[in-house]
C-alpha cells in the first residue's frame, strides 16, 4: 500500500501531464469547428462500423421473430386479397356491358334468391327491398341487358316481373332507327320474346339490336334487350312481329342491378291525371 | 525564489508579446509560423519541479491560444515539451554540470545546447501542426510547416540567447 502511494507521489507529474493534455484537447475539440468535425466524423465512422457489426449479429437472432411477423402479415394480406377478389367479382358481374348507359343513375346491386323461367307468368325474387330504396316500377337490369320491372316490395325482398312474363310490357326500339314498339312474351322459350307495334315501313333486318327507348318511366333509353332473330307479320298485318333473342340469359342469371332514381314522380302524376280524364281513349 | 518567479513572468510576457505581435504575422509558405513560445520551456533550469514545469507550459500555451484563436493546440504542445524538458536536459547535460544549471551555451556547449533547443522545437512544432492539420491528407504541407517552423524558431532562439547572454557576460 505504502509502495503504491510512493509510486503515485513519484509519478504525480504524469497525472498532471495527462490532466493538462486532456484539458487542452477539450479546448481543442470544443472551440475548433474543424478539429471537432474531423473528430466526430472519424468517431462516428468507427462507432458506425461497430454498430453495423453488432446489428449484423443481432439481426440473425431476430430472424425468427421477423419470420413469424412476416408470416402473419402474409396471411392477413392473403385473406384481404381473397375478399377483395370476391368483392370485385360481385361488383363486375353486373354492370359491365350496360354501365355506359347507366352513368348518372343510382344502381343497387341485388342477388336473385328465387326465379322461374318455364311458367306462363314467371317471377323473380331478389334480396333487396324497401330498406335499400327499392320501390315498385323500378327497372331491373343485368350486365347483358334488361331483366324486368319491380312488381312488389317488402322490407328486404322484392318481386320482379321479368321479360319472361305474359304481363310484361316494355317499350323498345330498334337501334339506329327511331321506330318503336312494345316487347311482350307469349310463353315461348326463355331465350326469346316478341316485339310488336313496329310499323311495316321500318327497315328491319336480322341481328338488329333491340333496346329500350326511354318512353317509359322505368328504363333509361339505350339499354340493350336483344337481337332480331326472326321477322314476321302481326295478326292485323299492320306491323311486324319480331322475334327477339334476349341478351339476358334468365336461366343462369344471379346478379341484377336496380335503377333507383330514374322514375320521375312529377311525370307519373301528370300521366295519371290524363288517364283519369279519359282523353287518351 | 520570488525573484525567479517574477523573472519567469516577465520572460513569459516578453516572449508572448514577441510571438503574438510579430511572429504570428509570419506565414512562410502561407502556413509555417515559428513558435518562439517554446523558448519559455527551454529556459527552465535543471531540477525544476516537473509539476511546476507542466503548469508553466500549460499556461504559456493557453495564453498563446487565447490570443491566436488556436484553442487547445498550443496548450497541448507546450504541456508536451514541458513533460520532455527534464529528461531531455538530463540526457544532454555535460558530465561535470551542476545539479541545477540553467541551459545555455556556457553550461552545455554550443552543439549540445543547439541540439536541446532543436529537439524541443521539433516536438513543439510537430505537436502543434499535427493538431492543427488533424489529418495526414496534406502531410507534405504539414511536414514542411514543421520543418521550416522548427528551423526558424531554433535559429531565433539561438540568436536571442546569443544576444541576451553576451550582453550579460
Amino acid at each position: 500500500m505504502r509502495a503504491l502511494i510512493d509510486l503515485l507521489i513519484q509519478g504525480k507529474h504524469w497525472f498532471v501531464f495527462l490532466l493538462l493534455e486532456a484539458v487542452s484537447l477539450l479546448f481543442l475539440f470544443s472551440y475548433n469547428g474543424y478539429q471537432r468535425s474531423v473528430y466526430f466524423t472519424t468517431a462516428n465512422g468507427v462507432v458506425g462500423n461497430v454498430y453495423s457489426a453488432i446489428s449484423s449479429v443481432t439481426s440473425y437472432m431476430d430472424l425468427q421473430t421477423a419470420n413469424r411477423r412476416l408470416e402473419s402479415e402474409n396471411q392477413r394480406l392473403y385473406r384481404e386479397v381473397e375478399s377483395m377478389k370476391k368483392k370485385m367479382a360481385e361488383a363486375s358481374l353486373d354492370t359491365a356491358a350496360v354501365c355506359d348507359e347507366l352513368v348518372g343513375y343510382n344502381i343497387v346491386s341485388a342477388q336473385i334468391v328465387k326465379a322461374t323461367v318455364h311458367k306462363a307468368n314467371n317471377l323473380i325474387t331478389i334480396n333487396k327491398g324497401e330498406a335499400d330504396g327499392i320501390r315498385p316500377e323500378m327497372g331491373v337490369v343485368c350486365s347483358r341487358g334488361v331483366v324486368g320491372v319491380i312488381y312488389m316490395t317488402s322490407r328486404h325482398y322484392s318481386i320482379v316481373i321479368p321479360l319472361l312474363n305474359t304481363n310484361s310490357k316494355v317499350s323498345c326500339r330498334l337501334r339506329n332507327s327511331e321506330y318503336f314498339g312494345t316487347l311482350t312474351w307469349h310463353r315461348a322459350t326463355p331465350y326469346s320474346t316478341y316485339a310488336t307495334g313496329i310499323p311495316r315501313h321500318a327497315k328491319v333486318k336480322k341481328r338488329d339490336i333491340v333496346e329500350t327507348n326511354g318512353f317509359s318511366d322505368i328504363f333509361p333509353p339505350g339499354i340493350p334487350i336483344g337481337l332480331v332473330a326472326g321477322i314476321g307479320d302481326s295478326e292485323d298485318g299492320l306491323s311486324y312481329l319480331l322475334t327477339v333473342k334476349l341478351f339476358t340469359d334468365f336461366s343462369t342469371l344471379r346478379e341484377v342491378s336496380i335503377i333507383t332514381n330514374y322514375s320521375q314522380p312529377e311525370r307519373k302524376e301528370l300521366e295519371e291525371k290524363a288517364d283519369s280524364l279519359n282523353v287518351g281513349e | 525564489m520570488k525573484a525567479t518567479f517574477f523573472i519567469r513572468i516577465l520572460r513569459l510576457l516578453v516572449i508572448l508579446f514577441l510571438q503574438i505581435l510579430v511572429l504570428n504575422q509570419v506565414h512562410l509558405l502561407g502556413y509555417a509560423t515559428p513558435l518562439i513560445i517554446g523558448y519559455m520551456m527551454v529556459c527552465f533550469r535543471r531540477g525544476t519541479s516537473r509539476v511546476a514545469l507542466l503548469i508553466w507550459g500549460f499556461i504559456t500555451g493557453f495564453l498563446f491560444d487565447t490570443f491566436s484563436d488556436t484553442a487547445g493546440m498550443a496548450s497541448a504542445s507546450c504541456t508536451l515539451i514541458a513533460m520532455i524538458q527534464a529528461p531531455l536536459l538530463n540526457s544532454l547535460a555535460p558530465r561535470d554540470a551542476s545539479e541545477d544549471f540553467t541551459p545555455c551555451f556556457r553550461a552545455m556547449g554550443f552543439w549540445k545546447y543547439f541540439l536541446f533547443v532543436f529537439i524541443m522545437m521539433l516536438v513543439l512544432h510537430s505537436a502543434f501542426y499535427l493538431l492543427d492539420a488533424f489529418t495526414l491528407a496534406n502531410w507534405q504541407l504539414t511536414l514542411m510547416a514543421i520543418g521550416i517552423g522548427t528551423l526558424l524558431s531554433t535559429v531565433l532562439v539561438i540568436f536571442i540567447e546569443l544576444l541576451v547572454r553576451s550582453r550579460k557576460m
